[in-house]
Parts: C-alpha cells; structure tokens; sequence
C-alpha cells in the first residue's frame, strides 16, 4: 500500500517560468495530458522580473536596419567567446523573429515603431521609417551590431510570462503551484518522474510522466550579492545532479551584471544603458570609453564588469560602507523618458534606495545575474544520461550562450527553446511506450526522501544550522568565485566548500519541522545547493584559461587549442567532488576569432597597446 | 544601533488547536532595512518557523503582500524607517490563509483568469512567416498601462466588497478586462465582455470607496479603470438585446 | 429580498440597478439640497418663507414633487439597498475589516450603510409629521422645530453625510471627474449645506411656535 499520492501524467513540466510554461503549451496543444509544478504561481516566477527585452532580429527600427539572422548569430558567438554550439545558435536566430512575433499574437503589447526624426541621447539624429510604423520596435543592448532587443517599456518578461501564462490557463493546463521537486525518479535509464514536496502542507507526493521537463531557472542565489529572485536556488539542477547519470554543462560559466543596485543587489536593467546612460568613477569621469572606444558602456557583460572591478582595483570607485561602487548617471535621458520608458527603474531607485534617477546618480556594482551552465542536453532538448528527461530555460545547458550570454538573449531563449524543445518532447512523449515502472523502485525514491526529513527533524546526523551554512557559501563564491578568478583562490573555494558540504550533509532543524516549515525547505535544499557551488568553483579551478565571464587573472588568454571544449560535471554518490569529463564544442559556421570588444581584442584601447 | 518591536500575526492550520495570536519580536534595525530583511531575519535568528513568501524581493512579482500598520502593502518596498513604533504584520484578508503572513493569492488569480477569460480571444491561425500585424505604439502602451498589475491583492484585501461578496472579482478583475477592452486583437463582442463583467461581480458591485485606488503599489489608474468600464458596461448592456 | 432574486435572473437586473441606483441618489442629493435652500430662507424673514411654501403649493409642485420624491425614496432605498449586507457574519467581516484596516474607506462605507438606515427611519418620520401638519408656514415649522429640534439636527448631519459622500462616491465611481478636486467641492458643498440647515435650526428656535 502507498503512503503517497501519486498523480500520474503524460508530461509533468517542473518549472512554471516562460521556458516552463512554453513547453508545456506545445504538448498541452498536442492533446497531451501535462501538469506544472511551480515553486510560486507561474506569474511569480524569476521570467517576470526581466525588464530590458528580448532578442529577435526583426530589423524594423532604423538603428536596426540591415539586420538579419547572421548578424544575430553571429553576435551570439562572439558574445560566447566561441563556447556555444554552433548548430543551437543557428536554429535560435533563426526561430527568434517567429517565437516574438508569435507572442505579440498571444498578447505581448511589444513597442511599435514610430515613424519619424528622432535625436538619440548621444546626439546622434535617426529616422524611423514611415512604411515600418506599427510594427515591433528594438532597442540597443550590450554586444550586439544592430538594435535588435524587442521590449515593452521596462515590462518585457512580466508580459511575455502573463502572454504566455494567459495560455496555459486559456488551455486548462494543471498547475500545481508552491510544489517542489525535490527528487527525480528513473530506473538508471528512462526517467519516470519526481518526488515532490507540498509547500503548503508539507505533504510529498509522487507525480509519474512519460516525459520529465526541468525549468526551473538559475542558481543565482548561491551567491551573497545577486539580482536573481530568492527562488533561484538551482534546485532543478541539483536533482538532476543528484542522479549521478546526469550531467551538468559548464557551470563555471557564471555571468556577473554591470549595474546590481548597491546595496539590494536589484538590477539596473541593461536597457539604462542601451537607451544612452552613462558609467562614471568617483570624479564623475565617463570610463567606458576609455577602455572600449568602440561599444563604450555597451560592450557584452562580461567585459563590462571586468572593466568597471579593473576600474575599482585602480582606485577609482567610491567608497562606501558596502565596498566601493560605481555610477550609473541617466540624468540626461531626461524625466519624460525615465518615468516613461525606464520607469521601473525610477521605482527602484526611489524605494530601495529613496534616489530619484531623474537628478541624482545610481550606485552600481557587477553583480551575479545569469547562468550560463545547466542540465546539458542536446539539440532537441534531450537530457544527457537519461532518456524522457528534458532541460529547457536556464535550467538547462543547451548550449546558446557559452561562456557568455548577450543580454536579451535568454528571454528569446525561453521562448525558443520552449517552442522547440517543447515539440520535441511532445513527439517523444506521443512515440513512447506506456508508463512502465517498478512499484517498488518509485516508492524508494520517496521514502528516501521522507527519512532525510525524519532525519533532519530529530537531528540524527547533528546539529549545524543551515542558515550558517548557508551564509558561508554564499560569502566563498563572492569571495574567490567572482568576476577576476585565480588559482589560489578557487582551490581556497573547493577546499571551504568541500568542508561546508559534509557539513550540509549535518544539518539538524531547529525547528519542529511539521507542515510546510520554511526551515525544512531550506534544509532539504543545501547539500544540493552546495555540490552546485562545488561544481562551479571545481570546474572553474580546473579550466586553465580566459573565456567570456570565466576570467582567470593567471590565464588571462582564451585558449582554443587545449580549451575549446564544454565542461560536463557528474556527481558520484559518496563523493564529495564533482567528476569533471569534457566534449568538443561544435563549430560549424564561424571559427573563433577576435570578439571585437574586451581585453583580447584589436579594436579596445589595451588591444590595441598590445597589439 | 536602534532597535525595533515587531507584532506579527501566528496560525498554522495543521495546529487548529493553537489558536490566532500576535507574537512580538525585538531586532535590531540597520538603516535602510526593508520588511523582507527584517522577517528573513527574524526567520534566521529567531524563529525558523515563521511563514511569509518573497520572490523577487523588488516589487516585481507581487508575492509579499500583506497588512503592514493597518495597509495592504508590498513587504519587500517597505522601509521601517517609514514606519512609525511597533510594527505589525497581518496576513491579506479575503485570500486562503496558508499560514502566519502566507497566504494563497494564485488560487484566486487563477480563478480571477479564468472567470474574465483573461487571453487575447482571435480567430486568426498564427502564421510563422507573415510579418506581425500592425498596431499603434500608443495602443500598445495603453495596453501596457493596464498590464503592469502584478496580482498582489492589495486591492483586493483593502475593498469592502471583496470583504463581503465571495465572488467579486476586484479591482484587479475589473483592470483585467479593461486590458482586454483596449486590446484591438481582442475580438470579442459587447455581449461577451457583458456577459464576463457586466453584473455585480463585476462593474457593478464596486461601490467606489477607492481602497484599491489608494492601495495598489503599482499605482495603476484604477480609478479611472474601474470607471470606465463602468461606463463601457452601460453602454454595451443598453445596446445589446 | 424576493423581489430582487427573480430580477436578477435578468443578466441585466444588475446593470438597471446600478443605474437606478446613480439616478435616484443624485436625484434625492438635488432634493434635499434644494429643500435646504428652501428651508433657510427662513433666515431671510418669516415672509419670504411663507410666500415661497405658497407659491410652491399653488403652483401644485408640492403636489407634483413630493409623491415624486417619496418613489425616488423608495426606489433608492431599493437598489442601494441592496448592497447592505444582511447575514451576520458578513456584518462581522465588516466590522473586522473595518477594524483590522486603518483606511478610512471602510469606516466611510459603514457609516454610509449606518446613516441610510436611520435616514429611512428619521426621513419618513418627518416626512409623516411634515405632511399631515399641512400647509406649511412659518409657524407650523417654527412649531415643529422648538419641540424637537434635536430631531431635526440628527437628520440634517445624517442626510448631509450621506448626501455629501454619496454624490462624491457616485461621481468617483462613474469617473466624470479627478477625486482630488472632486472631494474638494463635495465637502465644500456639504459644509455650506450644513452652516444654513443650522442657521436655520437656530432661526426657527428664536421664532418658537405661536
Ligand atoms: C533581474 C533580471 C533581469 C533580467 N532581464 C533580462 C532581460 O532583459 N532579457 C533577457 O533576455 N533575460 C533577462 N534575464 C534573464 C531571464 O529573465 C531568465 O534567464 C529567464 O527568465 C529564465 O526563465 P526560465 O523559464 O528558465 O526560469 P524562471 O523564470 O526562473 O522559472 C523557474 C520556474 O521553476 C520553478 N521551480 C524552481 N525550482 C523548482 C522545483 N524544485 N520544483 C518545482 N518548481 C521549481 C519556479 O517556481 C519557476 O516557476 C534577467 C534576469 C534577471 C535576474
Ligand atoms: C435624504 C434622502 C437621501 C439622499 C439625498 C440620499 C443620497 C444618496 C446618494 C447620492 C447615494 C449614492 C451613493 C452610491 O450610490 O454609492 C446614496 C447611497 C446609499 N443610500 Fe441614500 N439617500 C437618501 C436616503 C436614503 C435612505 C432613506 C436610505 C435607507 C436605507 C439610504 C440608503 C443608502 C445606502 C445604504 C447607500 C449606500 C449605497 C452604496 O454604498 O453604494 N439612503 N444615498
Ligand atoms: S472602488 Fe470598488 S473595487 Fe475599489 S476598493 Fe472600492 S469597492 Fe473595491
Ligand atoms: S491592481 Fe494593483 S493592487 Fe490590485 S493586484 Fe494589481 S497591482 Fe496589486
Ligand atoms: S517579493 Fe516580489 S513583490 Fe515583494
């Protein structure tokens, strides 16, 4: 007899985020019965916090004009610095104008072009075509030749996840909302389904699908200081991880923001910058430019960063008693522009920081945004390791941003790699044989995690307190793991965390743990959490050279003849280290070459000393 | 530093037995603390049990919510510096209580979704290689001004109405339709539109007391929303049989 | 409320309601506004007063308008009514919102269900005493004012409240005008209405019945 209830589907989608949801709408369309299981209500999740917009070359603005598929493409592997594969980012940019244009008809109220003469702030004067009025408008972000980022006002994933959401519920689509996966359940071949947690009542259940989707975002809150949402805990990967026969792609691979609002860490949208804002240093003196005459405050993010910490570490930053920052000065956009078309911002600043942008600069500092590694799946979506197992979002390790994601590019990820892989999966779904398990192995995967809380909750295995833990983990990634790595420094990391983790596996609760215990929650999460910062500071240890966000300080180059390959990390079980193996990273249209931007290349002002 | 007293509501549902009550915290408050730093840390320092719900922590997602000194009011914008003397938090009304300051508001934005069949009604098949239709940019930014509500419930728990009528669907519902109204890709008819919000449900149970007009942390027209589709809802029921 | 359980089958009940809810109210407002003006010519002179209820009465307004007014009564009573809630425990929910809730709103909102009721009681009382004393004239009303004066000022703030934030709230919820400016003048209004109906009060205490 079951203690559990089991509820049995055709797909079962973890993750209601864009990625999430887009999937599910391509199997739900296909006659499929799906279930979602979110962490939040769908329109909570991270995808809604995205403001700046979403790649797609379009090309209908006059800034965009002449833009076309390649030029997105080949924008996307610069900005990877050659680590994406080649063939994903082709399928990418040329789905991207179809999936944006597809949610303006799902309802995504994009802005239009207006024709007519307009002065950018730059002073530069641009008109708009008359015959393009109407249609979707773009506007300029880091590491792209053309603007080519779709928006709407500073709203463009709180509107593409309420598109999308809207048909999702239009579609009767279950949701189960505040339910965590804790657990994956597979028979070391096909994977069957999840052990997941009720966080209203502390009940496990157990959800079994002929196809399994992870999309359940980012890590970001490994970090100390990061813009993610408390939520972005890389759970997704972890039990991924955890099955030891999947593996994880590039998770050194962490992308830093220039602009997280100093001290709440909240971002500044890219879109700041790319409608004209500037970066200052402590005597109001506009830096950028000096290091990248080219893009200016509009190189990709990575170089960015590096710059402004570059910047700091010369003594340029301004001192506070949260370290030293930089500016971020939009004062000359105007109040007519901040409150309208970067009004988020405006909000931000008055109520985080009671700064009104308008007549008065923004603290920034690079801050932990985006990660670029996950669960490493194929073309189609498909899970390393384990079959009917799927990866889609930030989640997952498709391989579209390499070692460095281009702003805008992961929204349209979303929404692309949803559409794609979500029809991919729903064929699957449709070809595959009938759900075929062993009682007695899925009721194993339950009661495994049923006597970790029992464990945790009579404090069997000791008494540490998670959230010390928890701090400690976060204060070594900020410390040895950020935007300038160095050897000594990342061994200090994986020494700490290797002590950390076997303290996780320790932790006993404070609490009584009944119900939905937030404590337990956090407790059930940390030793994944940890093997996750394991991987990340081990692989980045271990990867001898300079590529895109991985910066190592005693490699400044990027190495293509030892290190043009993608990271695959496995967790064995005992083991307290991630098993690094590696696969070649695809290349079929454009060899690696020079980035046009950052320290390596010709064209920025160190570049051109060196050269 | 100084320090500052909290008043925070308790009840778990699986304890019925222990009734209801406020449970008073002490902690120290660092200048520019929010409500979300100081509930994480009363959670981490004091009291591992206590239930609330953050997602974005920036005002962005609408999770956090709740009865602040007497307000509905995002938690995760709120200074306590604003704040006079003791602060007490109490759960959203109307919404299902999950525990302490949680509260279940995606079960009923759901049902709010459902009940104003909140998505964009069109005949037309999507054609991948066609270019977008056309639309004004003011038309989009106009949808926009409507969009911007991120389901929070302020507006909601503040109103009389939705204090008393199980089934009315708020300012919020109400904003929801106009959204659609001005949306030209919406193609649903005057009678369709009635039917969803034309009755006191609707347009019509609002009495106009404007809590959710003061309330919402987005600052939507909700005033001017709730008004016109009022008036929009007399003028489709006259005219329709 | 039988009456209004077989209306509401009509999909539109709701929607005639709400409009004979706007009409009524603005129609009782521009009532009892008038007759306040009416009333306080009082304070131009017992003359001024007698000749106006005459004229009103010979020209058959008074019989015209105040059946009028009485089906307006009733039919606002009706449909406003209607929002009252009538099981306990929704009048707990009220009283616990009202409470928990430091707004104002709330508070506005029970003292407009509080104040209708008692203008039901306190209105129809008058309007009883004021028709069957019939005509009216200087004295009679002087009269009726010395012997229950404190009647009188109770219904005047009564219907001012409720007038006063009636229209404020109808305007608001139709949205003909900002709120801002719109409180503004509806207080504005309110209080002026307020300072003559005292006036008044005061004038006809001095006069006392013959
Ligand atoms: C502040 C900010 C701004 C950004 N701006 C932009 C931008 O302008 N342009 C751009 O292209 N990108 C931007 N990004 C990146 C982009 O928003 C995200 O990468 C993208 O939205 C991720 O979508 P997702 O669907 O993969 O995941 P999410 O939207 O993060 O969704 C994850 C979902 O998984 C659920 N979940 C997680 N764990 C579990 C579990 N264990 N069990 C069940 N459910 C679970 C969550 O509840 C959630 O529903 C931004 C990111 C940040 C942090
Ligand atoms: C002097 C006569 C009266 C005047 C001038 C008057 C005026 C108004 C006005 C203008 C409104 C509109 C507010 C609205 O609809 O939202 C209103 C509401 C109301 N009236 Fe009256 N009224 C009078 C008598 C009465 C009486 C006798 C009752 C008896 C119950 C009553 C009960 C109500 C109630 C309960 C409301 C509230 C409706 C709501 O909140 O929407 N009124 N009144
Ligand atoms: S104006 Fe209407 S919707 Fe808003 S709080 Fe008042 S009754 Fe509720
Ligand atoms: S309308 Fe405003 S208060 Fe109401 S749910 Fe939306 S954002 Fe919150
Ligand atoms: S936590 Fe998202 S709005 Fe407060």
């Amino acid at each position: 007899m079951s203690n559990y209830t089991t509820i049995v589907s055709d797909v079962l989608v973890v993750g209601a985020g864009l990625a999430g949801e887009r999937a599910a709408i391509e199997a739900a369309s296909r006659g499929l019965d799906v279930i979602i299981l979110s962490l939040v209500p769908p329109r909570r999740s991270h995808s809604t916090a995205a403001q700046g917009g979403c790649q797609a070359s379009l090309g209908n603005c006059a800034m965009g004009s002449g833009d076309n598929t390649d030029v997105h493409f080949a924008d996307t592997v610069k900005g990877s610095d050659w680590g994406c594969d080649q063939e994903v980012a082709r399928l990418f940019v040329e789905t991207a104008p179809k999936a944006v244009r597809q949610m303006s008809m799902w309802g995504v109220p994009w802005n239009r072009v207006v024709g007519g003469k307009k002065t950018l702030p730059d002073g530069r004067e641009v008109e708009d075509p008359k015959e393009k009025e109407g249609l979707i408008t773009a506007r300029d972000f880091g590491g792209t030749a053309k603007w080519r980022t779709c928006y709407t006002a500073d709203g463009a994933g709180h509107t593409l996840q309420y598109a999308v959401d809207s048909v999702v519920i239009k579609l009767g689509i279950t949701v189960h909302d505040r339910t965590e996966a804790i657990s994956l359940i597979h028979d070391g071949e096909t994977c069957l389904g999840v052990v997941a947690r009720c966080l209203k009542t502390g009940e496990l259940r157990i959800y079994l699908a002929k196809s399994t989707v992870i999309a359940t975002g980012g890590y970001g809150r490994l970090y100390g200081a990061s813009t993610n949402a408390i939520i972005n805990e890389g759970n997704g990967m972890s039990i991924a991880l955890n099955t030891g026969l999947v593996p994880l792609g590039n998770m050194e691979a962490v992308q830093f923001h220039p602009t997280g609002m100093v001290p709440v860490w909240i971002l500044i949208t890219e879109g700041a910058r790319g409608d004209g804002g500037y970066l200052l240093d402590k005597n109001h003196h506009r830096f950028m430019p000096d290091y990248e005459p080219k893009k200016k405050e509009l190189a990709s993010r990575d170089v960015v960063s590096r710059r402004m910490i570059q910047h700091i570490r010369k003594g340029h930053g301004v001192d506070s008693p949260y370290g030293p920052h930089l500016w971020l000065d939009i004062r000359h956009l105007g109040a007519k522009h901040i409150n309208t078309n970067l009004r988020e911002i405006a909000n931000i600043c008055k109520n985080f920081n009671g700064i009104d942008p308008v007549n008065a600069l923004i603290p920034v500092r690079p801050t932990q945004h985006y990660s670029m590694g996950g669960v490493r799946t194929n073309i189609d979506g498909q899970v390393y390791g384990l079959k009917g197992l799927f990866a889609v979002g930030e989640a997952a390790c498709w391989d579209l941003h390499g070692f460095n994601r281009l702003g805008g590019n992961s929204l349209a990820e979303t929404i692309v790699s949803g559409w794609i892989v979500g029809k991919k999966m729903a064929e699957y779904t449709l070809g595959a044989a009938e759900l075929n398990y062993q009682y007695n192995n899925v009721q194993g995967f339950a009661k495994e995690q049923q006597e970790r809380i029992n464990n945790l909750i009579a404090g069997k295995q000791g008494k540490e307190n998670v959230y010390a833990l928890r701090k400690e983990m976060e204060q070594t990634l900020m410390d040895y793991v950020g935007i300038f790595r160095n050897g000594p420094d990342l061994q200090k990391a994986v020494d700490n965390l290797k002590e950390i983790y076997h303290r996780s596996l320790k932790i006993g609760l404070q609490s009584s743990g009944k119900g939905a215990n937030p404590e337990l929650s956090t407790c059930l999460r940390m030793p994944g959490m940890l093997r996750l910062a394991l991987c990340i500071s081990y692989g980045a240890l271990t990867r001898t050279e300079s590529r895109g966000s991985h910066a190592r300080e005693d490699f400044p180059k990027r190495d293509d003849a030892n290190w043009l390959k993608r990271t695959l990390a496995y967790w064995k079980e005992g083991s307290d280290l991630p098993d690094l193996q590696y696969e070649p990273v695809k290349i079929t249209e454009l060899p690696p070459g020079d980035r046009g931007y950052g320290e390596s290349s010709a064209s920025s002002a160190e570049g051109k000393k060196q050269n | 530093m100084s320090t500052r007293k909290f008043s925070i509501f308790r009840y778990n549902p699986i304890t019925p037995e222990v009734k209801p009550f406020m449970q008073e915290y002490t902690i120290e408050e660092p200048p520019g603390m929010t409500i979300f730093v100081a509930l994480n840390k009363i959670r981490e320092e004091l009291d591992p049990t206590l239930m609330f719900d953050f997602v974005c922590r920036a005002a962005i997602c609408g999770s956090c919510a709740m009865i602040i000194n007497g307000k509905p009011r995002l938690a995760c914008k709120t200074l306590t510096s604003d704040l006079k003397g003791t602060v007490t938090l109490m759960p959203l009304p109307v919404f299902k209580l999950i525990g302490d300051l949680s509260v279940d508001t995606g079960t009923w934005f759901r049902h709010l979704s459902v009940k104003t069949k909140s998505w964009i009604h069109s005949s037309k098949e999507f054609d991948p290689n066609a270019p977008e239709d056309r639309m004004d940019n003011e038309t989009a930014l106009e949808i926009y001004e409507a969009e911007r509500c991120i389901e929070c419930g302020c507006c909601i728990a503040g109103c009389v109405t939705a204090n008393i009528r199980e089934d009315f669907l708020g300012a919020a519902g109400i904003n929801r339709v106009a959204r659609f109204m001005v949306d030209p890709r919406d193609e649903r008819s005057k009678e369709e539109y009635f039917d969803v919000i034309g009755s006191d449900e609707g347009a019509f149970g609002c009495m106009g007391l404007m809590a959710c007009d003061d309330n919402c942390p987005m600052q939507l027209p909700l005033q001017l929303q709730l008004s016109f589709v009022r008036r929009k809802m007399v003028s489709f029921g006259l005219s329709i049989k | 409320m039988l009456v209004q359980k077989i209306l509401t089958r009509n999909p539109k009940a709701e929607l005639y309601y709400d409009l004979v809810e706007l009409f009524t109210g603005i129609t009782l407002v521009g009532f009892l506004w008038t007759h306040m003006l009416f009333v306080s010519t009082i304070l131009l002179g017992s003359d001024l007063f007698n000749t106006l209820s005459k004229s009103l009465d010979d020209y058959y307004l008074s019989y015209v308008g105040i059946p009028f007014i009485v089906l307006v009564f009733i039919m606002h009573i009706l449909s406003a009514g209607r929002r009252l809630p009538t099981r306990y425990q929704e009048q707990k929910i009220i009283w616990r919102h009202a409470k928990m809730l430091q707004g104002t709103d709330t508070w506005v909102w029970v003292f407009q269900a509080i104040t209708g009721a008692a203008i039901f009681a306190l209105a129809s009382i008058h309007m009883f005493v004021v028709l069957t004393g019939w005509p009216i004239t200087a004295t009679t009303s002087a009269g009726r004012v010395e012997a229950f004066w404190w009647f009188y000022l109770v219904l005047l703030l009564l219907g001012e409240y409720h007038a006063g934030f009636g229209i404020y709230r109808q305007f608001v919820k139709w949205g003909w005008f900002p709120r801002k400016p719109l409180g503004y003048v509806s207080k504005l209004i309110t209080v002026i209405i307020l300072t003559l109906g005292v006036a008044a009060l005061w004038v006809f205490l001095q006069l006392g019945g013959a």
